[in-house]
């Protein structure tokens, strides 16, 4: 995979894509060209540090834990097909598509796997719960040394206080779902892509 | 094609965003001082928004045409400075006073001619005149409750629950779109406020009280406040009855002409401190006091306007008594002079210059520049409050704590906090003047925009570089409905008076659009009988008939109520 154009993207494998996270031909094609605009090495896959070179994603404080969420389980490159199958998540979702199709697999943008992403975020050792110490990680981050570790720890256990409901002092995903029913996901967890 | 139109959609609304002013500069205020400061911003720059539209309704429909079509300055008794003021019609002390050549020209009401229509576009400006000012408060009536019914749908929509507090703070609050550096060190500094918001407010909701010491504490706090409410509305009273006695003296200095305005303004600025010193017995959490405190400043401000406009109607209706004095000596003087000019010629009499010509005493301006002057000096006082109470102290507190005995920054005085309540009412009562004084001096609303331009780059600079941030800090309720409901009880307040005096008062003789008519409505009236067709006019008059308005009135009752269950379910 020396030469750019064998990375040329195939039309079978659109088909694909489109298939899987459902974005349009032209869309795919903006993206992949994103994709090997951020591919500074060339050779088809994006590392760690390609990703931080974006700026957004390097101040933020939840910016690693995002761009790991690229990464597949213990591997240190993604290929086009594993950006895709992230970045799927955050397309919006159209009005036609809420009623089709039922009883196929549920699309990669629904608001349940938007939900879903963002909880595997704050979910570091991944045993489907978010753990109080998990919680004083995550504000730790947020604000840094301006509040001490006295308050932020009553932060943390007054967030489990509300979110909890079977009482085993962490939030599982179905408790996390119910924190943020009111709260406009399928919005707020969408980018516009460009058609 | 259609994609082009997408695109196309997409670029004009993010212009669109970066066109709104001041964006970046609230933001910042708001992320070091928190969202109750940045929402008395917001409220500035929404207030300037509909500043701008007033000033371009009477600016377009009412200055411009007189002044480009109607007769010149000095063409006509009204429009010009008389022969004994001349003198002294350009010094700078009379301009300060909006005598001289400011009180005859366009921006108060004494200017404007009574021609039925002027130019070659036949415009009809006395009626353009009414129908602007009741479009003023009819526009501003509006505006204010759209903005109410947005604000309320925006707070259900994002749910009143109180019940995710903090797990919305924490998974909800990064902005995912920050790019810069610095901007990510302000979201830091305003998530961290935010959380701080939000312990306080943990606190108040679990301490314990002492429930009889804590009531009668509040009841004393109240007694104390409603004596100095009470004081303060005396105190307006006997001085505006002794700037009547004042005025008729001959030799009466600065202060004793303008004791009426330094009064008020020395009131406004004291006595809201004086409220926050008392309310430290009530102890309330900071929202509910600082809803205690506005109300109160409000109630003093109310005492003190009403106080100053029933004064002020004394001194119309003596202007009206003296009115029909001054009509007679025109006459004779006008059939004096021709006579006089008669009898030196047969051909036509040289008019008599406008400059000699008695004049009635033309209560509408009067008001209108009381009104102006009140309004410059409230502007006044606020800036040099601004300036000394917040700019000098902080200078004073940073420079000479090297060589003061105590730590000044730590006591007294310190660094001022930004005062929300004080501002806020301070605007508010700010637009009630001009609602009430644009009928009369139509430039004032011009005045008012100026202002509030300088005053968003002032203030902002002035808590940037002088303020602290609050040491309880609290989060402004999601809803800024409580401001717009201040603003619309003083959009009702102040058409009242407008109303009363359209309504009731006969329009001076010779100044004014309406001057020779009756009532001031006549010119509705008159103008559906010369310019429509005559059917209209028939309609008209079925239509004004008692029995047909008080069950339209009925109607619409029952229409609003519905609407009001109809939303009120939707909420639920």
């Amino acid at each position: 995979m020396g030469s750019r154009a064998s990375t040329l993207l195939r039309d079978e494998e659109i088909e694909e894509i489109k298939k899987e996270t459902g974005f349009s031909h032209s869309q795919i094609t903006r993206l992949y060209s994103r994709f090997t605009s951020l591919d500074k090495g060339e050779n088809g896959t994006l590392s760690r540090e390609d990703f931080q070179r974006i700026p957004e994603l390097a101040i933020n404080p939840l910016g690693d834990r995002i761009i790991n969420a690229f990464f597949p389980e213990g591997e240190d490159q993604v290929n086009f097909r594993g950006f895709m199958r992230t970045l799927a998540h955050f397309r919006p979702i159209e009005d036609n598509e809420k009623s089709k199709d039922q009883n196929g697999p549920e699309p990669l943008n629904s608001r349940s796997n938007k939900l879903h992403f963002a909880f595997r975020l704050y979910d570091l050792d991944k045993d489907d719960k978010i753990s109080r110490d998990e919680l004083l990680q995550v504000l730790r981050m947020m604000v840094g040394v301006n509040i001490s570790d006295e308050q932020l720890g009553s932060i943390a256990d007054r967030t489990i206080q509300e979110a909890d409901q079977d009482g085993d002092c962490a939030i599982s995903f179905a408790e996390f779902v119910k924190v943020l029913e009111k709260v406009d996901v399928e919005q707020k967890m969408s980018i516009r892509f460009l058609h | 094609m259609a994609k082009k139109w997408v695109k196309f959609k997409r670029d004009f609304d993010n212009f669109k965003t970066q066109c709104i002013p001041w964006e970046m500069k609230i933001k910042e205020v708001e992320s070091h001082f928190g969202s109750s400061v940045a929402s008395y911003f917001i409220f500035l720059r929404w207030m300037y928004g509909v500043n701008l539209v007033l000033f371009g309704l009477i600016f377009g429909l009412v200055i411009i045409p007189e002044v480009l079509m109607g007769m010149p300055y000095g063409s006509m008794p009204r429009k010009t400075v008389p022969r004994a003021e001349q003198a002294t019609a350009m010094d700078f002390s009379v301009l300060w006073d909006f005598e001289g050549y400011i009180k005859y020209s366009a921006l108060f009401y004494g200017y404007y001619n009574n021609q039925r229509t002027i130019g070659w576009l036949k415009y009809r400006l006395p009626m353009a005149y009414f129908m602007v000012g009741i479009s003023v408060f009819g526009y501003s009536l509006m505006v204010v409750i759209r903005s109410m019914a947005r604000n309320a749908n925006e707070s259900t929509a994002d749910g009143d629950d109180d019940n995710f507090v903090f797990s919305w703070k924490m998974f909800t609050s990064w902005d995912y779109l920050i790019g810069n550096p610095e901007t990510a060190d302000n979201k830091f500094a305003s998530i961290t406020t935010s959380f701080k918001e939000s312990i306080v407010d943990e606190q108040e909701s679990n301490k314990d009280e002492n429930i009889h010491l804590r009531r009668f504490l509040r009841v004393l706090a109240n007694v104390l406040i409603i004596c100095c409410l009470c004081g303060s509305g005396y105190l307006i009273y006997f001085v505006v009855k002794r700037s009547q006695t004042f005025s008729k003296m001959q030799n009466a200095g600065w202060y004793e002409r303008n004791e009426v305005e330094i009064v008020m303004s020395l009131l406004g600025m004291f006595c809201p401190p004086l409220f926050e010193t008392i309310a430290t017995l009530e102890n309330y959490h900071p929202r509910i006091g600082l809803k205690w405190q506005l109300g109160r400043i409000f109630a003093l401000f109310l005492g003190n306007l009403y106080t100053f406009l029933l004064a002020l109607m004394d001194d119309v209706n003596e202007k009206l008594a003296e009115e029909d004095v001054v009509k007679n000596i025109t006459r004779w003087t006008l059939f004096g002079h021709y006579n006089s000019s008669m009898e030196n010629s047969t051909a036509t009499p040289p008019p008599l210059d406008p400059a000699d010509v008695p004049r009635g005493p033309c209560w509408e301006t009067t008001v209108g520049i009381e009104i102006v002057r009140l309004t410059v000096s409230d502007i006044l006082v606020t800036f040099v409050t601004i300036l000394v109470g917040d700019f000098i102290r902080a200078c004073f507190v940073r420079f000479m704590n090297y060589c003061w005995c105590w730590d000044l920054e730590a006591g007294f005085p310190s660094y001022a906090e930004f005062d929300i309540s004080g501002n806020v009412l301070g605007l508010v009562f700010n637009q009630g003047m001009i609602w009430m004084g644009s009928f009369y001096a139509p430039g004032l609303v011009g005045i008012n925009v100026l202002r509030l331009l300088t005053s968003m780059y002032f203030q902002c600079w002035a808590v940037m570089s002088s303020n602290v941030p609050h040491a309880r800090v609290f989060k402004a309720s999601k809803s800024n409905n409580f401001y717009m409901g201040l603003l619309l009880l003083i959009l009702f307040l102040s058409l009242l008076p407008v109303a009363y005096t359209i309504m009731s008062l006969p329009p001076s003789f010779d100044c004014g659009p309406f001057s020779g008519k009756k009532r001031m409505y006549d010119v509705i009236q008159e103008t559906i009988e010369l310019d429509f067709p005559l059917f209209v006019a028939k309609i008209f008059g079925y239509v004004a008939n008692p029995g047909l308005i008080i069950p339209a009135i009925l109607l619409m009752e029952v229409l609003k109520m519905a609407g009001i269950l109809a939303t009120s379910t939707y909420i639920c």
